[in-house]
């Protein structure tokens, strides 16, 4: 691993991290680059996919994260991959979800170059898009990186505020903000060959000590992991039918959540298969069962059965729980749920594609009490 | 309700048990308690599958959310299993299963894997005992009483 210094020029970092990936982008060596930009109406920030660096405008920075980006690099390189290299600036759940879809079969990382970058967190779409404050998010946030206020909890996802890992693993190349002075500089870690090759011709500063970069990373994984951990403990209250069941209770069938998910990938979808479809007498069967039958039915069935069929490779990146139109804030479910479930299979999403998926192995001596008595 | 009166309550009531049996063992080993005219509580529901890993976790908990007081799977022994792994694949669905379950409370204990063979007549006969007795001492699901899930 190398690391160099992109000084910021101008006191701009968005000129300068633009300047940068138009570097990378003109210099041939890769077609496009999947970058968040902008839309005309500044309100939101979607993951453009760009082959003229004229038109490049990006922002890196932006908090938010309106679409899960391992899906779009999913859809962009499942039927076949490309055939030169395309850059992808991800985000570090999003890494994650894009490791976890190439093991599922649903993503290719051949020619993909990961530009990752270190996240401060993301606020949600329609924050974003209304943002209280005089200042755009980009500028707000980047004020308290400068600062290094915590202004901007208030208003992150609830999924960025006890993320797993802001710091991106598995990129060829990492655009880093912790450790050091983004007034002036930002930290390129170079992970790989090509992210080598690719930085080439970039004038970039050689980094004197290495320490800062690495004290900053161990700072910031062991104050989330510390929210993570009263997280948990605030969250264990959600025990018990009564207490799920009204926890779904908004819950209305729409599978908005499944949609929004890097890791639901399936073509058809059990839940909304014509196995739901029944003749009159068989809902009214089920009335008489109960003495009564809320339509739609099956909610907290499609939760139940959807957290079974993902819960191992969940990323954690929330974006369920910002499809959700009636705001259940389903990470209060979800993250308790997959840390347990991983840690029962010893399993880390996202992060190897080697790892296997423990749903598709097994071995013949483990869980003897399972099945025995 | 008096402690007492509960009790009395919980050793009448008569549990709802749905079973997956896998077609080649276990559902074997449930036909042969027949054929061999081994008694064993009515409470099962038998719905025979080609293999114990071809039950989605769904199947179950659709059970337990109208109001199966118990669900059980039954597969070959490891090793048996006439599709090679299924059982093995079936036993980790299970482990998920339950440790999901166990993170919401929702009383894995309702939910047994055992594996029988085809000519374990009296050994499906004992755990369909067994089972409705663990069961009728839980209690009824308390899923049940919910209708708007």
């Amino acid at each position: 691993m190398t690391h160099k210094l992109l000084k910021i020029k101008d006191n701009d970092v968005l000129k300068t991290t633009n300047d940068f990936l138009r570097h990378l982008l003109s210099s041939g060596k890769i077609q496009a680059l999947l970058v968040p930009q902008s839309t005309p109406s500044k309100k939101v920030v979607y993951p453009v996919l760009i082959a003229d660096p004229k038109k490049l405008h990006a922002d890196i920075i932006a908090p938010i994260l309106p679409v899960a980006t391992a899906t779009m690099v999913s859809k962009m390189t499942k039927v076949q991959p490309p055939s030169k290299p395309v850059g992808v600036v991800m985000r570090s759940c999003q890494i994650r979800a894009l490791i976890e879809l190439v093991k599922l079969n649903q993503a290719s990382l051949t020619n993909i170059v990961i530009i990752g970058i270190d996240c401060p967190g993301t606020f949600p779409t329609n924050v974003y898009a209304g943002f209280p404050e005089k200042k755009t998010p980009t500028h707000f946030l980047l004020e308290t990186m400068i600062k290094k206020t915590d202004e901007a909890e208030q208003y992150l996802r609830s999924a960025c505020q006890v993320c797993k890992d802001p710091i991106p693993t598995h990129a060829d190349i990492v655009l880093g903000f912790y450790g050091t002075d983004i007034e002036k500089e930002i930290i390129v870690e170079v992970h790989s060959e090509i992210g080598k090759d690719l930085i080439k011709e970039i004038p970039l500063e050689d980094e004197k000590e290495g320490k800062n970069r690495e004290n900053a990373v161990k700072e910031i994984r062991e104050e989330k992991t510390k929210k993570r951990i009263v997280f948990l403990k605030e969250k264990e209250g959600i025990k018990g039918i009564e207490k799920v069941a009204e926890f779904f209770d908004k819950c209305v069938n729409c599978h908005n959540c499944r949609q929004a998910c890097p890791i639901c990938y399936c073509k058809e979808c059990l839940f909304d298969s014509a196995v739901f479809d029944a003749e009159a007498y068989k809902f009214i069967r089920r009335a008489e069962n109960k003495g009564l039958f809320k339509m739609p039915s099956d909610a907290l069935l499609f939760q139940l059965g959807r957290m079974n069929h993902m819960i191992l490779s969940c990323v954690e990146c929330g974006l369920c729980e910002q499809a959700c139109p009636n705001n259940i804030p389903l990470m209060d479910v979800f993250i308790p749920t997959a840390e347990n479930a991983q840690k029962e299979f010893d399993y880390h999403p996202g992060k190897d594609t080697t790892e296997k998926i423990p749903m598709i192995v097994y071995r013949e001596n483990e869980f003897l009490e399972v099945g025995e008595k | 309700m008096s402690e007492e009166k509960k009790d009395h309550m919980k050793q009448d009531f008569e549990p709802k048990i749905v079973g997956f049996l896998c077609n080649w063992c276990s559902y074997a080993g449930a036909d042969l308690a027949g054929t061999s005219r081994i008694q064993y509580p009515p409470n099962v529901r038998i719905i025979r599958v080609m293999c114990s890993g071809s039950v989605d976790s769904m199947y179950i908990l659709r059970a337990l959310l109208e109001g199966a007081d118990g669900v059980f799977v039954g597969g070959c022994h490891p090793g048996d299993c006439h599709y090679i792994d299924g059982n093995y694949k079936a036993r980790r669905r299970m482990v998920l299963l339950e440790n999901i379950l166990g993170t919401l409370g929702l009383e894995k204990e309702r939910v047994w894997l055992r594996w029988i063979s085809a000519s374990e007549g009296q050994k499906f006969a004992d755990t369909m005992k067994e089972m409705t007795e663990a069961i009728r001492k839980l209690g009824p699901n308390p899923i049940a009483k919910h209708w708007n899930l």
